[in-house]
Order: C-alpha cells, then structure tokens, then sequence
C-alpha cells in the first residue's frame, strides 16, 4: 500500500479517526494494531522478519536491563565490604556480559539482514573470483524478498539495543510497546530511523486531538505530495530513459540526467519523509527531521549534515564513535604518529573510521559494487575537506577572502552541488560498469552545443511538463531559500486569513490532483527509498 | 581549564569557547572535532573518554567539557 494510493489515504483517515475516538489509554494499542494491519497489507508473510527482530531486540535489551540490576544489586548490598579493585572488577565483568549480549543481538539481527540483502552479493562475486582462478566451486544463489523497511527498522532496533548497552536510556519492559516502536506505520517504509529516547515515549503517552497538529501535519503531508507528484514522479521517465540508454546522450546531456537525478531522489524520499512525518504530527507525534535542504549545503560534509540525517546521525553514532575510540585506533595513532608524523598521524586512524563508515553508508543502500563506490567517493571527499582545512584557511587569509559573504557561500553551493550530482553516477546508474562508462562519456562527448538538442527534453516530457516543472522546481527553491533564512513559511500561513489561507490549501491540492503523475491505470509510482 | 581552553582554541581558533553554551547543536563542533578533541583530552588528563560519554550536554560548553574531565579524573582516582 503505496503512501500515495487512495487507499492508504482512507487508511490513515480511519486510523486518526479510531485514535482520537479511544479511550486515551488504548491509543497506542490502536497504533500498535494499524501499524501491523499496514505491514501485513503489504509485505504479507514477511512480517515474521519484523518480528523475530523486535523480539530479539526486546529480550536482549531487557537481558542488558538485568545484568545491570544484578551488578548494581551487588554493589548495593556490598558496599561496605568491597574493596575498590573488587569493584572494578565487578565492572568490567559486567561490561564482558553485556558486550556479549549486545553481540548477540547485533550478529542476530545485521546477520538476518546480511543474509537477505547481500548473501547473493557476495556469492556472485565469489563465484567470479573463482572461476578467473579456475577453481571449480560454486556458492548457490537464493532468490530472497526484501522485508519491507528491513534497513530501516533494523538500524532503528539495533540502534535501542546499543542505547541500552551504553546506559542512555533504561530497557523498555512491555514488548507490545515495543513492538509498536520497531514498527510505527508511517515511518516503517523509509524512515526516518528515529531513536527510541525521542520517539518511544511520543508513541505511548496519550494524545488530545489539537487543531493545530492537525493543520501542520496536514501541511506537510499535502508539501510532500507535492514534491513526489508533481516534481520527483514527473522527472522519472527522463531520468530513467538517460540512466537506462546513456549511449544515445550526448556528455552533457547525461551530466543533466545526474542533476535531474539528484532533485528526483531528493524530492522522492523527503516528501516520502514529509509525508510519514505529517502523518504523525496530526496525532501529536513528532519524527525526527530527515533533511534540512541539502541543495543548500558548502561542502560534502554539509551536505551529509542536510541528507538523510536519521541515517548519517546513526551512521556517526553506532559505527563512526566507537570505531575512532577503539583500542584498535588508540594502537594505529601511536603507530601513524611515528610514521606521518604528529599531525597527520593523529588524524589517521579518524580518517580510516570515517572512509569505512562511509562504506557502510554506501552499502547501506544496496548489495552492489556501484554502492561501495558511492560510499567511498563522499568518504573521500569529506577526507579531503577534513585535511586541507588548515590549508583553505591559510588561502583565505592570505588573500583575505572573507569565507562568509554571498558569492562565496554560492560558489560553494554550486561546488557541492555539481559534486553531489556526479555522486549520483553511482548511486542511479545500473550497475558500477556503467557509472564508470557514463562518466566517461560525460567527460570524453562533452560539448556545450548539445543543450541545445531538445532530445533530452523530449524523453518522456512535453512542453507542459516543462513549465509546470520548471514552476514547481522555482517554488521548492523559495521555500527552501526562505527556510535557510529562518522563516517558517507554515506558521505565516496559519496567521493569514481564513479565505486566503484555504484558497494556499486548494490550489495545493488541485496542483497535485491536476500536476501529479500516476503511473499505468493512476496507479502510485512506487518510492525510490523503498526498495532499500 | 585553562589547559582546556587551550585545546579547544587550537581545535577552532575563531570560536569564542567562553561564551557558547550550544558546541554540539549549533554545529560548532562537529564529529571530526569531537574525536580530535577527546584525543587530546585523553592525553592531556590521563583519562579514556568512552564513546557513552559522547552527549550533547558532555560537550556543548567549556563548563560542560571540565565538568565531564573532572569527573573521569575522579570515577579514575
């Protein structure tokens, strides 16, 4: 059930309507029961995936809960009689049992996933190395379906479970509560991978029906049709004919392609996001926000700041952290330091977690070399921007550009932009091969001249098309530019009058009703986020 | 905290550290800040700041910073 059908549109309807109408304490199990009626809607038997990880996750955080009580139960009653080197290593044999358990948990659940998403990965490449090396061994494939959201709710339980470990939030107790936390209808699809200290708490406590939830949430569920029906849908077909016959493009032509990639991708799953998050500030709930205009960004680091911050926040938290504080980093610093030399070989460990995490953000997305390469390629950017920081700096004194006026900061923006587009070689095109056969003929057919070929345009969009894209896209800008100034365009429009706000309200609707795009038969043109 | 201080200018020589109260959510200090920051104060004080003590309210202002120093120093003694 597409978030853009008519009938997810009834299902929610039904869904805030039953909340409100139940006795406050019932509210979250109404929640609980629509959120499993939607996933079984539409990923059907698939739903034993999702259970077994909320299972899993809920028994060993309340695991993680106990040999915490039991530690400090013995701390408590031996307290007079504990020498200070008992008590350390009552600690450490504390931490030795939970590192074990958070293990468990984390190899369960990444396990599952690895299986699913990137078994048949590994097993073709394998083979491949095999057979170059004439070794007569196959790995069998599997054809496995995808849970629904597997990446996203997996993250999100895993990222409770090392919340417990580290003692930042205390274990949750009631599994149907938290059952509803790991499954939360709105978000399950693609997110936002919210943390269980600022969502769990939202989804239990009870909440009064309040006008202005409702016209705010309205709002953004209504900003996020827009931005998926009539900007990212409309892009598709072209985007989609590039991507899939680069050869009949001519280089800039396909750079093109790249750009209208980025606006789609962007407009795809952040009005996915807006969309999810709409839905649950209608009845009271907030999800973390998911994008803060990335198209705005200076540098790729920005930009990672701006994009699916719930996954790079996760990203920097779960794996960035922990992997430049192990103990492993400590050793490499003091191995680097002898050999780079003070300053380069402090910041090299930093350096490795970051690109390795990067890789993960990269395959994250997908089971495919193409992934790792675009993982890597921002990993490296931000490397180069961490690095010659001092350098830039130095440059700018030197001659004395002034890093925070107008023209700088667009320069920059333009920059990250054209970067990010470049990005998405890797991210869209179908396999690695061709992101590398793409960008050489971007560069190797490359002719100004060709813009003016209306080919491109006419793949899959007509003249009409062109305008309405061309106002929608005008529109995003605006409300983006005015956001980055700090002006929250829905408040303004909750002060305006009645009549004018309600014609803002129809003319959006019927933009999207009129503008939209509908697939074959007005069916809904499935999310890009979805499949990851 | 003047050997603080002195780090944290050496970080981001153009932040006025004595006067933010917001490090983390106003952007200031981001990930790679962190990490060079905690290396230098695991050095500095003889302390091991964990990945667990990695919050906002750890280090959103120099108070916030001695305050998470000192009290390693003594959970260390």
């Amino acid at each position: 059930m597409a978030f853009t059908s008519l009938n997810f549109l009834l299902f929610i309807a039904s869904v805030i309507l039953v909340y409100f109408l139940v006795p406050k304490k019932y509210q979250w199990v109404i929640l609980l029961l629509a959120s499993y009626a939607y996933y079984w809607i539409s990923a059907n038997k698939l739903v034993v995936f999702l259970l077994f990880t909320t299972i899993t996750t809920f028994y060993t955080g309340r695991f993680l809960g106990k040999s915490n009580e039991k530690h400090n139960h013995l701390l408590e009653t031996n307290k007079d009689t504990l020498t200070k080197n008992q008590k350390k290593n009552l600690g450490a044999e504390n931490k030795k049992r939970k590192k074990l358990i958070l293990w468990i948990a984390v190899i369960l659940n990444f396990g599952i996933l690895a299986v699913i998403k990137y078994f048949n990965f590994f097993a073709g490449n394998f083979n491949a190395l095999f057979s170059t090396l004439s070794i007569n061994t196959t790995i069998p494939t599997f054809e496995f379906l995808l849970p629904l959201g597997i990446s996203f709710y997996t993250f999100q339980s895993v990222g409770y479970v090392i919340d417990v470990y580290r003692g930042k939030i205390e274990p949750d107790r009631n599994i149907a509560r938290f059952a509803l936390f790991v499954s939360f209808f709105p978000q399950i699809v693609q997110g936002p991978i919210s943390r269980y200290s600022q969502l769990a708490s939202q989804l239990y406590e009870s909440h009064q029906f309040e006008y202005t939830c409702v016209k705010f949430g309205a709002q953004l569920i209504l900003w996020g049709f827009f931005k998926k029906m009539v900007i990212a849908d409309r892009l598709a077909a072209t985007v989609g004919s590039v991507f899939d016959g680069y050869q009949d493009y001519a280089g800039i032509q396909i750079f093109i392609g790249a750009v209208m990639y980025s606006l789609q991708v962007y407009c795809d799953f952040s009005g996915g996001i807006d969309i999810a998050r709409g839905i649950a500030q209608i009845m009271g709930i907030d999800l973390a926000e998911n994008f803060k205009r990335p198209f705005f960004a200076e540098s790729i680091s920005d930009f990672w700041r701006r994009w699916h911050i719930s996954l790079s926040t996760w990203m920097r938290d779960y794996i960035f952290y922990p992997l430049s504080l192990s103990a492993s980093a400590v050793k490499l610093g003091r191995t680097s330091r002898k050999i780079l030399g003070t300053h380069l070989g402090k910041l090299f460990p930093t350096f490795l977690a970051m690109l390795i995490t990067f890789l993960v953000v990269g395959i994250w997305h997908g089971a495919s070399w193409k992934y790792v390469a675009y993982g890597l390629y921002n990993g490296v950017f931000i490397f180069a921007e961490v690095l010659f920081e001092p350098l830039v700096n130095k440059i700018n004194k030197r001659f004395q550009i002034n890093p925070k006026v107008f023209s700088w900061r667009l320069l920059n923006i333009i920059i990250t932009f054209f970067l990010v587009s470049i990005g998405r070689y890797f991210s869209r095109a179908i396999s690695f091969k061709t992101a590398v056969r793409m960008l050489y003929r971007t560069v190797a057919t490359f002719d100004p001249y060709d813009l003016l070929d209306l080919k491109l345009l006419q793949m899959g969009m007509d003249p009409k098309d062109i305008y309405v894209l061309g106002g929608a896209v005008l529109i995003l800008f605006i409300v983006g530019l005015l956001q980055e100034r700090g002006i929250s365009l829905r408040e303004k429009l909750v002060e305006q009058n009645l009549v004018f706000r309600w014609s803002i309200y129809i003319a959006a609707i019927f933009s999207i009703l009129v503008f939209g795009i509908y697939g074959i038969g007005f069916d809904p043109v499935s999310f890009i986020y979805m499949g990851f | 905290m003047e050997k603080i201080l002195q780090i944290l200018s050496a970080l981001r020589p153009e932040v006025n550290f004595q006067e933010h109260q917001k490090l983390i959510e106003d952007g200031i200090l981001d990930s790679f800040d962190i990490i060079t920051l905690i290396g230098e104060l695991d050095e500095a004080f003889a302390i091991q700041i964990g990945v667990e003590d990695i919050l906002p309210e750890n280090f959103n202002s120099l108070e916030a910073i001695i305050s998470l120093v000192e009290r390693l120093q003594s959970e260390a003694e």
